[in-house]
């Protein structure tokens, strides 16, 4: 107290004893009293004499007899001492809070009882006092009779509770705790504005408050954590005090039953044994423990996080481990763990506010927001609710705000059950005390709650009504009052003073102490201490079986009460989404990024290839040769930034998911809300890469085209990046990963390695390896490239004919002449028939009757392919010779389709150069819109062998895109070339661009399914178990 | 290297000088069925006419001797082969490159031959007769060759397939266009050169093409129905008009024998005189520019 508030109290104390003749002995004597709690010796001497110059003490006696003088006098003193009381109690209200300020008030009124002279004059100015500080007059009145009578007959009221052997008479709202045989009683009031006990004890008995003796009719604050201890009865702790007092609360009621948990880790060591535990609302319960002891496992496992190897934790009977009672525990359970579980890009009033909306799908913004500023100005987080949170590291509001924030998450929905791990690391003393006081609230409020604490300062220790103490190896070691457990290991283990469990003095309990009795170490020889415990955590169980027994409480039979209605699936998206999009866009940094990459890289990269192929120094599209290579990284950068955006988003969410797993909310309206977001990240991504990049390399017309393939590959790659994200712990080891998803890619994309030249044990002539099916870059590069190809304003009209001229071409120039070989070949070798050309006759006869019948012409013709190729005909030249003849009429048919199709084409050639505008010529025209390196590459016209016999088949290695698969195939065989024009599926021909992209989503569809139902995470996780037992086993 | 390009532009030339023997071949193969040919053209009448062309390769070897220099811009830029589109421009500027190539091939101009190899190869591959232009083949043959002749024979057989398979094909006009893309090159560069070195030899061999374009002509008009040829027989004739006044006298004289080396030589004593005026060659000159340039672009 400062010495101001001081002199102000002295004032106030002369001024109201030096009413109505003036100051008496025993008035003067509570003064010096009051004073020597308060101050060290010397100082009391200085204020003694302040008091007697206010108070006249001493000039008053001598003035005694010039009666008549002061009363003339009194009417002016009167308003005088009015007026500076009024000043002082300005000054004190602006210096001590409210709880302070009824202190003083009591210690006025003790003042005043202390002669009990109450005259009006007195009186007034105490009530003047109690008016200015704004002390409720039902209130003050309360306090006035308390500090005031004699014995609580007197006084009728709910906020006052006796402490005796007599129980008050019938009917009388006098709450009633039974003390055993006392002198007088013990009489405590609740100033409800404050929520503070005060008491003051009329007997004669010697009663010890926190081991102090207790003054005979002197009001004391009853702190929480405080004990009263009378010579015959019971203790009184302060938690009983206030659990009497809130009986009448409407409260939810809930039982809370732990039988025998047990709790192994994966690899078998326990992490903590026979915990029993019953409970019911309205208890603040601490857990501590030695580190290792199991603790914030124990904590897990009786929320329901962890499922226990042995024994059950029943709310009200239903089991909180078992799927079907789930839904009966849905929204009863709130955990507040140890880290931070913020969204650290939204403000402190969003947090909650979105927190808010997911658990009240029923309730109007309005209202969520009300709630949402009750809880906040509750929790004097009200001026910093438009704050971002900050992470911990940039800190925008202070460690101890961010703590009770998390609370105030789970706060908002008021859950019959809490979990709190360990709320007050890091914090300040002051922060700690804060965030505990409103733990101690809530608990008051009905609330079972259950904290683990780790070096609690004395107030807070004292503040828990019951405290579980664990030993190393997860033994229950202590349950009960925490003041108990100071005596309770000072007795078990013979120290001098056992019965004090707390300072006498300070009143001060040090929790240290338990953990220096428990884990204390034998010293050897030499005076120093050994590694070996005195008492082991053994030991100390077996002491605890014997001092405890846990009084089982009936399991309600109700439903436990929940106040959650989560929302609808879709409006869970919708909240989800709009709270990650105000995340997102709220971090400024990330924004830019990742809406500039694109654009950049584009820029970057499309200029960097604008190359001029012709020499006189104009660019022309035609000539560059770098476009199939920009489709690539096009396809490339599309998959890239998609994975990298992806790739952190859960691991980053985790924390938050798993606060939300209480509150049951649906994980297909988180995932969709994800790529939803994800989706709109690419899609503006992709637009603005593809605007800039065909802008520089001038590709023109075909944007929507570019956009809409990359937009699907970005996709794709969203969603790869969420199940990297969902099945991986830490964001490092995904951004280690994406090289590994993203080299595949490349390699296998059909652009850097020739599909025809990959290891032969994947390849698979005339057909895309399936390896590379899995990869969305082969799917897309394909796409595009063969679009390029197909629908650019040149060759769109021309397309068509150039498959006919091509596809006739190639049987009349390359198959045909490839099936001559063959027969020469099989005729040659059937003149000297032996066990080694046998196998090679076979086959080549299959050969042939295979390319026939899967040849348009021999199809249309119906000949009959067994009679015209088999052994037979190679007996003789001249059976052969038909042979021969027949591949010449087909030949001659290709021919003439060839020459038709090429005939057709040169006049669509010749129309298009009439149809085009005045002034640009044909060439300047595909100068505009073809790529010659693109045609070489989908023609593959650089290839030595144009045509091969691979797998019993003529293979057509030249002119992939003219190259029309059959549909002689199963329905579900789409298996072709690369570069196909179209692409065959369920009896269909497909365009590739179409198919490709399909494709792409279907893989894209199937991704998110696993991410639903989390695919990967289930294999990393089973193949750790399996690795750890094989390691477990060779051990 | 060299013997390679020497190898291809040998093959170019083949291929428009075996025609010739496309003809016989065609009538040693009675078991060919012809479907149908859209365009009947009596294959004899051609391949008489083709027979007395001769070879761009010759002038090409005439040019050199002369100790003229090789000047790239006497010749097609070989990027334009982009800018042709229709079988037509592919077919006549194909024989444009060839002739170059086969110029750029006998200055030993190694990267100029090979831009013009590439050409060549594009338009092959349009035409669709690229099969003969195996690079892998050639390469192999011009690394086995231990002289040019050898690689010249080898070659040869490889070209009449492509004769026999344009033909097979009924695309006879190509082969046409082919050989006079290729004349009207080596005509152009002969004009040019002329035009510098004012060469007496040079003056003979244009006005000689008289005969030649005749020929050409004779041919050009079976193809007159199909696009883009009324063009160029016209521009032709109007060179042809140039050429009516240029006279050629023939003196025939009896062919003898003679012995050289042991072996008999049959000796054509033939002469021709030539009566041609610088005005007129100037005309040639610049008309012979005009068709080319008309082709190339």
């Amino acid at each position: 107290m400062s010495e101001e508030i001081l002199k102000a109290l002295t004032q106030l104390f002369a001024i109201i004893s030096k009413q109505d003749g003036g100051v008496t002995n025993a008035e003067r004597d509570f003064v010096i009293e009051y004073f020597r709690l308060e101050l060290d010796t010397k100082t009391v001497e200085e204020y003694i004499a302040l008091f007697d110059q206010f108070a006249e003490y001493g000039i008053a006696t001598k003035e005694v007899s010039d009666k008549e003088k002061r009363k003339n006098k009194r009417k002016l003193t009167n308003v005088r001492d009015s007026v500076r009381t009024l000043a002082i109690c300005k000054k004190i209200n602006k210096t001590l809070n409210q709880q302070q300020k009824v202190i003083v008030l009591i210690k006025l009124l003790e003042l005043v009882a202390s002669d009990r002279s109450f005259t009006s004059q007195r009186m007034e100015i105490i009530n003047t006092v109690s008016t200015v500080f704004n002390i409720p007059t039902e209130e003050y009145k309360l306090i006035e009779s308390f500090v005031f009578e004699a014995h609580s007959s007197q006084i009728d009221h709910e906020d006052i509770l006796i402490f005796d052997n007599d129980k008050p008479s019938e009917g009388s709202k006098l709450k009633y705790i039974d003390s055993g045989q006392l002198d007088g009683e013990i009489i405590f009031i609740r100033v409800k504005s404050v929520g503070a006990y005060f008491t003051k004890y009329t007997g004669k008995d010697e009663i010890y408050l926190n081991g102090q003796l207790v003054k005979h009719e002197s009001v004391i604050q009853f702190a929480p954590g405080s004990v009263f201890k009378t010579p015959k009865g019971a203790p009184l702790y302060y938690s009983d005090l206030v659990s009497t007092y809130n009986t009448d609360q409407e409260v939810d009621n809930i039982s809370f039953n732990v039988h025998d948990l047990e709790f192994k880790f994966p690899n078998g060591t326990i992490g903590f044994q026979n915990i029993n535990l019953s409970e019911s609302n309205g208890n603040l319960i601490g857990i501590m423990g030695a580190s290792g002891a199991g603790k914030t496992t124990l904590l897990n496992v009786l929320a329901g996080l962890e499922s226990p190897s042995k024994g059950n934790v029943l709310i009200n009977g239903y089991n909180v481990h078992s799927q079907q009672d789930t839904d009966k525990i849905e929204g009863v359970i709130g955990y507040v763990s140890q880290d931070d579980l913020l969204i650290e890009e939204l403000t402190v009033y969003q947090n909650l506010f979105y927190n808010a909306k997911l658990c009240f799908g029923d309730i109007s913004d309005e209202e969520i927001d009300k709630r949402v500023m009750a809880v906040l100005t509750s929790l004097g987080l009200e001026k910093r609710a438009h704050l971002k949170v900050g992470s911990p590291l940039n800190k925008k509001i202070s460690g101890g705000q961010r703590k009770r924030l998390n609370i105030a998450l789970e706060l908002i929905r008021e859950p019959a059950i809490m979990f709190v791990d360990e709320p007050t690391s890091g914090l300040s003393s002051r922060d700690s005390e804060n965030v505990i006081d409103l733990l101690k609230e809530l608990s008051l409020r009905g609330k079972l709650i259950f904290v683990v604490i780790h070096q609690p300062s004395s107030d807070i220790f004292k503040m828990f009504d019951k405290m579980l103490i664990m030993d190393t190896g997860g033994f229950p070691i202590f349950m009960g009052n925490p003041i108990e457990a100071v005596t309770y290991f000072k007795s078990a283990s013979r120290q001098v003073g056992s019965d004090r469990g707390q300072c006498a003095t300070c009143g001060n309990v040090n929790p240290e102490q338990i953990f220096n009795i428990i884990e204390s170490r034998v010293v050897d020889e030499y005076g120093e201490f050994t590694n070996k415990r005195k008492v082991q955590p053994e030991e100390w169980y077996k002491m605890y079986l014997d001092h405890f027994s846990l009084e089982r409480l009936e399991n309600v039979k109700e439903d436990p009460p929940s106040t959650l209605k989560i929302p609808s699936r879709i409006k869970q998206t919708l909240i989800f989404s709009v709270r990650d999009f105000l995340s997102k866009i709220s971090n400024l940094q990330y924004l830019t990024i990742n809406l500039l990459e694109a654009p950049f890289l584009a820029l970057l990269i499309s200029w960097v290839i604008r190359y001029r192929g012709s020499s006189d120094g104009e660019y022309i599209f035609r000539h560059n040769d770098n476009i199939p290579a920009y489709i690539l990284i096009c396809v490339v950068a599309a998959l890239f930034m998609g994975m990298s955006v992806s790739a952190e988003e859960i691991i980053r969410d985790r924390k938050i998911l798993k606060r939300e797993t209480f509150l049951n909310l649906s994980r297909f309206s988180y995932l969709t809300s994800k790529v939803l977001i994800l989706f709109a990240f690419s899609a503006i991504q992709t637009v603005s890469f593809v605007l800039i990049g065909n802008l520089v390399l001038g590709i023109d017309g075909l944007h929507f085209m570019y956009w809409l393939a990359l937009f699907t590959a970005s996709c794709h790659a969203n969603v790869i990046g969420l199940n990297i994200s969902s099945a991986f712990n830490s964001a490092v080891t995904v951004y280690i990963l994406i090289p590994l998803l993203l080299i595949p890619q490349l390699i296998a994309s059909g652009v850097i390695f020739d599909y025809d030249k990959l290891n032969n044990s994947i390849s698979d002539k005339g057909k895309v390896p399936l390896v590379a099916d899995f990869m969305a870059s082969r799917w897309t590069y394909e796409g595009i490239a063969v679009e390029h190809f197909k629908s650019n304003k040149y060759e769109e009209n021309l397309f068509e004919f150039e498959v006919l001229e091509k596809s006739n071409s190639f049987k009349s120039s390359y198959w045909k002449p490839k099936l001559d070989e063959i027969i020469n070949q099989t005729s040659s070798l059937l003149s000297n028939k032996n066990d080694s050309t046998a196998p090679i006759i076979q086959s080549n006869i299959l050969l042939l009757k295979r390319e026939l019948r899967n040849d348009f012409y021999t199809k249309s013709q119906k000949v009959n392919i067994d009679s015209l190729v088999n052994e037979d005909r190679f007996s003789s030249e001249e059976n052969t010779q038909a042979l021969r003849e027949y591949f010449n009429q087909v030949a001659q048919f290709y021919t003439l389709g060839f020459i038709r199709a090429s005939e057709s084409k040169d006049s669509v050639l010749y129309k298009m150069k009439d149809d085009l505008p005045e002034g640009i010529d044909q060439s300047q025209f595909k100068d505009k819109y073809y790529n010659d390196c693109l045609e070489e590459i989908v023609r593959n016209t650089t290839v030595e062998d144009r045509v091969v016999v691979s797998d019993g088949k003529v293979v057509q290695l030249m002119d992939p895109i003219f190259n029309i698969p059959s549909l002689n195939r199963s329905l579900l065989d789409y298996r072709v070339h690369f570069y196909a024009p179209v692409k065959p599926f369920l009896g269909k021909l497909f365009n590739t661009y179409t198919f490709n992209l399909m494709f792409i989503w279907a893989m894209t569809f199937i991704l998110f399914m696993t991410l639903y139902f989390d695919v990967l995470s289930r294999i990393i996780t089973w193949f750790g178990s399996i690795t750890q037992n094989v390691g477990k086993k060779s051990k | 290297m060299k013997k390679f390009y020497l190898g291809i532009s040998a093959l170019v030339y083949i291929l428009i000088l075996s025609n010739t023997a496309l003809a016989s071949k065609m009538n040693d193969n009675p078991k060919v069925v012809v479907l149908s040919q859209p365009y009947s053209v009596s294959d004899d009448a051609i391949m008489q006419i083709l027979q007395a062309i001769p070879s761009p390769l010759e002038i090409s070897m005439l040019i050199k001797e002369l100790g003229t220099v090789y000047n790239k811009t006497d010749l097609n830029n070989s990027d334009f082969v982009s800018k042709y589109n229709t079988s037509f421009k592919k077919a006549l500027n194909l024989g444009v490159y060839g002739t170059d190539l086969g110029f750029a091939n006998i200055y030993s101009k190694n990267q100029d031959a090979l831009n013009y190899l590439s050409s060549v190869k594009k338009l092959a591959d349009g035409l669709s007769i690229g099969q003969f232009f195996d690079y892998q083949t050639i390469k192999k043959l011009a690394e086995s060759a231990n002289n040019f002749d050898e690689l010249l024979m080898t070659t040869t057989s490889n070209f009449e397939k492509i004769n026999y398979h344009l033909s097979q094909q009924g695309r006879d006009h190509l082969s046409i266009l082919l050989l006079t893309g290729g004349w009207i090159e080596a005509l152009h560069i002969t004009t040019i050169v002329q035009q510098r070195s004012k060469h007496e030899d040079l003056k003979v061999k244009i006005a000689e093409q008289k005969i030649v374009l005749d020929q050409i002509l004779k041919v050009l008009q079976m193809f007159k129905t199909k696009p883009e040829f009324p063009g160029l027989i016209s521009d032709l004739n109007e060179l042809k008009k140039v050429y009516n006044e240029i006279s050629i006298e023939t003196t025939y004289g009896q062919p003898t024998t003679q012995e050289v080396n042991g072996m008999l030589v049959v000796m054509d004593n033939n002469s021709s005189t030539v009566k041609v005026t610088d005005a007129q060659i100037d005309k040639i000159t610049s008309l012979i520019r005009s068709v080319r340039n008309k082709i190339i672009r």
